[in-house]
């Protein structure tokens, strides 16, 4: 690949960093990833990863933007408002980078969709608001061996982690959270501090980027937990589950 | 026996009037399970969905059989699911 003038400014703060390197630049124009929900996680996701030069990025969500989005989904706007998400999204990413794909799925990303969309992509981000569609996530990435990187929020509180059931130590989703039904707390009956998102958000784009590029420790058996109250954050081992019914022997 | 407790989030609230940085040093029973200890302090156990020992997830079906011991770290978060 040949970069352009364009190009080499666009992406110099990137490829002066030696891990990114030309080569690493490279990698992510050459990348697709499938962003699952732009609302307060996504939107950072969408953003960076549109900033950084991910090469082609499909961003699904059947909503609509409600005003009362607008105090933590930086992806929108007051104009956007009565407009889906991924319109609204679409806008601001090529806005940022027009030189980048963009996939805008205004649908609910569940069924063949979601897996014909799973298999497409290299990599999968979970932005998503409740457990039943992280779950089908999760099979989804299980099924077709993708990478999921996946991040929650509520309240005051974080936590990101990272899943590929190609390897060998990773745990997936659903030994984390398996035990569970769907949540009785989401972000709209709790609340969720604005900047919140934007962390955990910009983490998971952390993550991607690094994933692309291949280079540093990921989340892999490893999941932060982020309290904003007391500033403090928590690393906790997931080992896998051998009785996992999704990703168990 | 004693052992650290740290709970975080609205968790927290659980802690007894010392603790510092979300944590606390607690006295407990020996032999005690995770879900005892649970327990022992008055915390909903759907509520504190995440248990971390010692740094490491204990999943729910363990949490019967998952005995501590002295000097243990038992960190309480709730379940977070939101995006």
């Amino acid at each position: 690949m040949v970069f352009s003038d364009n190009e080499l400014s666009r992406y110099s703060r990137h490829i002066l960093l030696p891990e990114v390197d030309v080569q690493g630049q490279e990698k992510l124009l050459s990348a697709k990833v499938l962003i699952i929900g732009v609302g307060g996680l996504g939107s950072p996701v969408a953003l960076y990863l549109a900033a950084s030069g991910v090469g082609e990025i499909t961003i699904a969500d059947h909503d609509k933007v409600e005003l009362n989005n607008l105090q933590r989904q930086i992806a929108h706007d007051e104009q956007g408002i009565g407009h889906s998400k991924v319109s609204s999204c679409y806008q601001r990413m090529i806005n940022i980078n027009s030189h980048i794909k963009i996939n805008p799925i205004n649908d609910k990303l569940n069924g063949e969709l979601l897996l014909s969309q799973v298999a497409a992509a290299d990599i999968v981000v979970d932005c998503t608001d409740n457990l039943t569609t992280r779950f089908e996530i999760n099979q989804a990435c299980v099924t077709y061996k993708k990478w999921l990187v996946s991040a929650a929020v509520i309240r005051w509180e974080g936590q990101i982690s990272v899943y590929h059931c190609g390897h060998p130590d990773s745990p997936c989703y659903h030994c984390f959270y398996g035990g569970r039904n769907d949540s009785r707390q989401n972000c709209s009956n709790s609340g969720i501090l604005s900047p919140v998102v934007g962390v955990l958000g910009s983490m998971q784009a952390i993550e991607v980027i690094k994933l692309i590029i291949n280079k540093g420790d990921s989340l892999i058996g490893r999941v932060l937990l982020f309290d904003a109250l007391s500033m403090q954050w928590e690393s906790m081992q997931l080992p896998k589950n051998p009785n996992c019914s999704v990703c168990g022997s | 026996m004693n052992i650290t407790l740290k709970c975080f989030a609205g968790l927290a609230r659980h802690l007894p009037a010392h603790a510092k940085a979300n944590a606390a040093k607690v006295e407990i029973n020996e032999k005690m399970s995770v879900h005892q200890v649970i327990d022992f302090f008055k915390i909903d156990r759907e509520e504190a969905y995440l248990v971390i020992l010692n740094g490491v997830f204990i999943c729910p079906p363990d949490r019967d059989s998952t005995i501590l011991v002295e000097n243990d770290t038992l960190a309480l978060w709730p379940e977070v699911a939101g995006g």
